[in-house]
């Protein structure tokens, strides 16, 4: 990571490097961050080296490069938080307000500023622009991010990642771990259009066994559908349907679902493996 | 089993009473004394660049601190919190996107130095309050920083500001921060706390993963939260934060993921109270978008 401070330039434009480069590792990362250090150690997180620029009247913005091990786990950090359109930089990108996230290979990247007028945000973009050639080629994504069926399938809205946290921060589903996430568990979070401008969502976990993938259904059947019957379907207080569904080591859980027809026919249609 | 907090206790409308009386659906509370918390605003502390008067927000902390009180003299409140001799620590946040504003710092200093409190006795300061011989030998505490939501806790007010007390700050990330609470049971904190104040002249109600502050999550509300109990104001605090999120962001995200540890900091904990119902929040000044 120290290779960035000299192959990442320190004058961009009008834009100069301020202050020393910092490298942050697994066991440092929290003095870095105020308490979201987890977001990122749920990944492979191993560094991440950060650089402020100046701008001519004062503005500053602030470059991080989080080296996430590998291309899919830069995907996952990156993927976890979509909100703006994209920006052009990298395998996939975002910018609004004066943050740009991008990834590539396996890095993840921000470069922010809280002035968020115009001049800012062009430093900005050109800040990650020269970035980007510093990061190397491009990597594959995760291969759970293929099994999703691609019908009505939102694009730009898929998540990957390992951890509850994560999960929490992009679709609330319980104040505990009852689907016992962790460093060992893949997931992908999907967003699915079922009419009438309505979404559906696919939660497909990979466990490293199929006895743990047994045990979160019952375990989130029983904290979040009691009432399902066998088939783990259940009908939820606005209408909706979720379900939950094992096989071999995949979880899929669905929610939001239109009707019980609609949960299973997007479960069958997830490309699982074979084995 | 406990029942956890699901998405379907949202759904069910039931999120208040699984959260907690934080949303006010607690402990039968009639009859305790009730934990007074003041929201003072005032529409010119800010002007059209979010800066500052210092003038108007001396007022608005010494308007609430006499009313917090019941006194009618600023420098007769503060003598109430703190002694002269005392050496005194202000515990501020110096998260650089959303820091303490220096015009709080200030106004808090000044009001300690009029009570009595000797300036070289007077320990500002965030990150290194445990080895900082003015917060190492403090016998009060003031508590003070901005209000936002936070990536993990739900929540960033008064409760976890203090944790910068803490052997190990990682200890306390687990399960969505939940045991904050026990920052105020340590020894160089027990007991000391004489004034929590949660900055809410422009809090963050969305973040966009950690240490993420843009200013399209931000808004000018312009108040100050200050009590004697830091879950209760917090309480307060979080209140504001659902009511904002619910307004701009809608119902399905009023809720920050997940702030429990104000409710333990209560139930678990025992150093204040997050039952709406066992809090009198006094309003003064502006009632404009109050929220709360």
């Amino acid at each position: 990571m120290d290779d960035f401070s000299r192959s990442i330039p320190r004058k961009i434009g009008l834009l100069k490097a301020s202050g020393e480069d910092h490298v942050y590792d697994r066991e440092t990362l929290y003095d870095y961050m105020d308490g979201g250090a987890e977001v990122y150690l749920a990944f492979d997180f191993r560094q991440v080296w950060t650089r402020k620029y100046s701008m001519p009247g004062g503005k500053e913005l602030t470059v991080d490069v989080y080296d996430m091990g590998s291309p899919e786990e830069a995907f996952g950090i990156f993927s976890c938080d979509r909100e703006d359109p994209g920006a052009g930089i990298g395998q996939g990108s975002e910018y609004g307000f004066g943050l740009l996230r991008f990834h590539q290979g396996r890095f993840f990247v921000t470069v922010m500023t809280a002035d968020e007028d115009e001049e800012a945000g062009q430093g900005v973009l050109e800040v990650g622009r020269a970035v980007v050639k510093a990061l190397g080629p491009p990597g594959p994504g995760p291969d759970l991010v293929g099994f999703l069926p691609r019908e009505s399938l939102q694009p730009d809205r898929t998540s990957y990642f390992h951890g509850n946290v994560n999960l929490n921060n992009r679709y609330f589903v319980a104040g505990e771990n009852v689907l016992g996430l962790g460093r060992s568990t893949d997931c992908v979070f999907a967003e699915y259009g079922t009419g009438a401008g309505e979404r559906g969502y696919l939660l497909l976990i990979r466990y490293p066994g199929e006895e743990r993938a047994l045990a979160a259904r019952r375990s989130f059947l029983s904290s979040y559908a009691p009432e399902a019957g066998p088939e783990g379907l259940a009908r939820t207080e606005n209408k909706k349907w979720v379900s939950a569904s094992a096989r071999g080591s995949f979880l899929a859980l669905v929610f939001e679902s239109p009707s019980p027809d609609w949960a299973r026919k997007l479960v069958s249609s997830i490309n699982f493996p074979e084995k | 089993m406990k029942h956890p907090l699901t998405r379907r206790d949202f759904l069910k409308g039931t999120t208040a009473a699984v959260l907690g009386a934080s949303l006010g659906f607690g402990q039968d509370s009639s009859g305790a004394k009730k934990a007074r918390v003041v929201l003072v605003r005032r529409r010119d502390v800010l002007d059209e660049n979010s800066a500052i008067n210092p003038d108007v927000l001396q007022g608005m902390l010494d308007e609430a601190v006499m009313k917090l009180l019941d006194e009618t003299d600023p420098v007769k409140a503060f003598g109430k919190l703190v002694k002269p001799g005392e050496t005194v620590g202000i515990k501020t946040n110096v998260w650089s996107y959303l820091p303490t504003p220096r015009e709080l710092e200030s106004a808090i200093k000044k009001r300690l130095m009029d009570a009595g409190i000797a300036e070289d006795r007077i320990g500002l300061d965030d990150h290194t309050v445990r080895t900082n011989p003015l917060f190492v030998n403090a016998t009060s505490l003031i508590n003070a920083r901005p209000l936002r939501t936070h990536y993990l806790s739900g929540m960033s007010g008064c409760i976890k500001n203090y944790i910068m007390f803490a052997e190990s700050q990682p200890a306390l990330h687990p399960d969505s921060c939940a045991d904050l609470g026990s920052l105020f049971k340590l020894p160089m904190v027990k007991g000391k706390t004489r004034l929590n104040i949660l900055c809410a002249l422009t809090p963050q109600f969305h973040g966009r993963g950690p240490h993420h502050f843009s200013r399209r999550y931000v808004w000018s509300y312009k108040g100050l939260i200050i009590g004697q109990d830091p879950v209760a104001v917090d309480t307060i605090g979080l209140r504001l934060i659902m009511a904002k999120r619910r307004e701009v962001l809608g119902k399905d995200q009023e809720l920050p993921p997940v702030p429990k540890h104000i409710q333990l900091a209560d139930t678990r904990h025992g150093i204040g109270t997050s039952d709406f119902n066992a809090i009198e929040l006094v309003k003064l000044g502006w009632d404009e978008d109050i929220l709360v």
